[in-house]
C-alpha cells in the first residue's frame, strides 16, 4: 500500500477547504488528517475511515450555512433549485426532441453551469474577476428569462412551465445582480466573504 | 451572574485544562468523546472552541506543524481566567440545583 493510500479522500478534503477560512483551515484540515492517518485508517479500515472523515466534513456544513447570512442563503438556494429546473428542462428536450432541441439543451445546460459557478463562488471566495464574469451571465439570465416570457404570452399556446422558469431566470439574474459584488451582502455581518468559519476575524 | 454552561462547553473546557500544553484540535477532540462516551464530531467541538474564544474564555496559539499533518500548523489552546470561573460558577450552581433534589427514579435501565 503506497503512502497516499492512507490519506483521506481528496475531494472530501478539498470540500473541507472550501467550508473553512483561511485562518483556521490548517489547523482542522491538519488535526482530521492526522486523526485519519494515525488512528482511524490503521484501526478501521479504509473504507470507514473514509467515511468517519466524511461524517467529519459534513459537520462543518451548518456552521458553514449559519455564516452565509440570509441573502447568501437565498442566493445559493434560489441556485440549486434553477439549477435543478435547467437540468430537469435539459432532460425533457433530450427525450422529446423537438425542433432546436440541440440549442435548447446548450441554453438549458449553460445555466445550469452558471448556477454552479454561482455557488461555488460563494463557496470557494472566488476574486472579483469571476464575480464579473457571473454578472454578465445575471444579466443574460434576465434577457433570455424576459425574452420567453413575452415570447410565450404572445403566443398563441400559452404553456404554465415556460412561464415559471422565465419568471426563475428573471429572478435568479436580479438576485445574482443584487449579491454579487456586493461584500457584505452574504454575511449578516460586515466582514463578507471572511466570516465563514472564522472565529479569528470577529476577534 | 453570566450563563451557565452547557454540559458540551463543560466538557471542551475541561479537556483543554486536563490535556494542558497538548491542548489542540485532536487531542480535545478525542478527549470530549471519551468524557461524553459517544460520538462527537469535529464541527460541534471547533464551533465550540470558536465560541468559547469569542468569549474570551478560552484563547489559540499556532505552532508548526508535523510532517504526518502534511506540514500544516496545529493550533493549540488554553483556557484563561475567565473560562476557569465559568466552569467554576457553573459547577457551583449545578450542584445547589441538585443539593435537595428527591429523584423519584435514580436511573432506569
Amino acid at each position: 500500500m503506497s503512502g497516499n493510500d492512507q490519506s483521506p479522500p481528496r475531494w472530501a478534503e478539498t470540500l473541507l477547504e472550501c467550508l473553512l477560512c483561511a485562518a483556521v483551515r490548517d489547523a482542522v484540515v491538519g488535526d482530521l488528517h492526522e486523526e485519519y492517518v494515525e488512528a482511524m485508517a490503521p484501526r478501521r479500515g479504509r473504507l470507514r475511515a473514509d467515511l468517519w472523515y466524511i461524517r467529519q466534513v459534513m459537520s462543518f456544513v451548518p456552521s458553514f450555512l449559519k455564516e452565509l447570512g440570509p441573502m447568501g442563503k437565498v442566493l445559493v438556494g434560489s441556485s440549486l433549485f434553477t439549477m435543478a429546473c435547467a437540468c430537469w428542462l435539459a432532460f425533457m428536450e433530450m427525450i422529446l426532441r423537438h425542433a432546436g432541441y440541440g440549442t435548447r439543451i446548450g441554453l438549458a445546460l449553460c445555466i445550469a453551469i452558471i448556477c454552479a459557478l454561482t455557488i461555488l463562488v460563494r463557496m470557494l471566495h472566488a476574486g472579483a474577476s469571476i464575480e464579473r464574469w457571473l454578472w454578465i451571465c445575471a444579466a443574460a439570465l434576465i434577457g433570455i428569462g424576459a425574452e420567453a416570457f413575452f415570447r410565450n404570452a404572445r403566443s398563441p399556446h400559452f404553456e404554465g412551465f415556460v412561464f415559471v422558469i422565465s419568471l426563475v431566470l428573471v429572478l435568479q439574474g436580479l438576485l445574482m445582480l443584487m449579491t454579487l459584488g456586493r461584500r457584505g451582502a452574504f454575511a449578516s455581518g460586515p466582514k463578507g466573504h471572511d466570516e465563514v468559519f472564522c472565529p479569528h476575524s470577529g476577534a | 451572574m453570566a450563563d451557565l454552561l452547557g454540559t458540551f462547553e463543560q466538557s471542551v473546557l475541561l479537556s483543554i485544562l486536563s490535556l494542558g500544553e497538548g491542548a489542540y484540535g485532536r487531542a480535545i477532540l478525542n478527549r470530549v468523546q471519551g468524557s461524553l462516551q459517544r460520538n462527537v464530531t469535529a464541527g460541534a467541538v471547533y464551533s465550540t472552541l470558536e465560541r468559547l474564544e469569542a468569549s474570551s474564555l478560552v484563547r489559540s496559539r499556532l505552532a508548526a506543524g508535523t510532517a504526518v499533518r502534511g506540514g500544516r500548523a496545529r493550533r493549540y489552546y488554553t483556557v484563561m481566567a475567565a473560562g476557569q470561573r465559568a466552569l467554576s460558577e457553573t459547577r457551583r450552581a449545578l450542584t445547589a440545583i441538585w443539593q435537595n433534589a428527591q429523584l423519584p427514579v435514580e436511573e432506569k435501565r
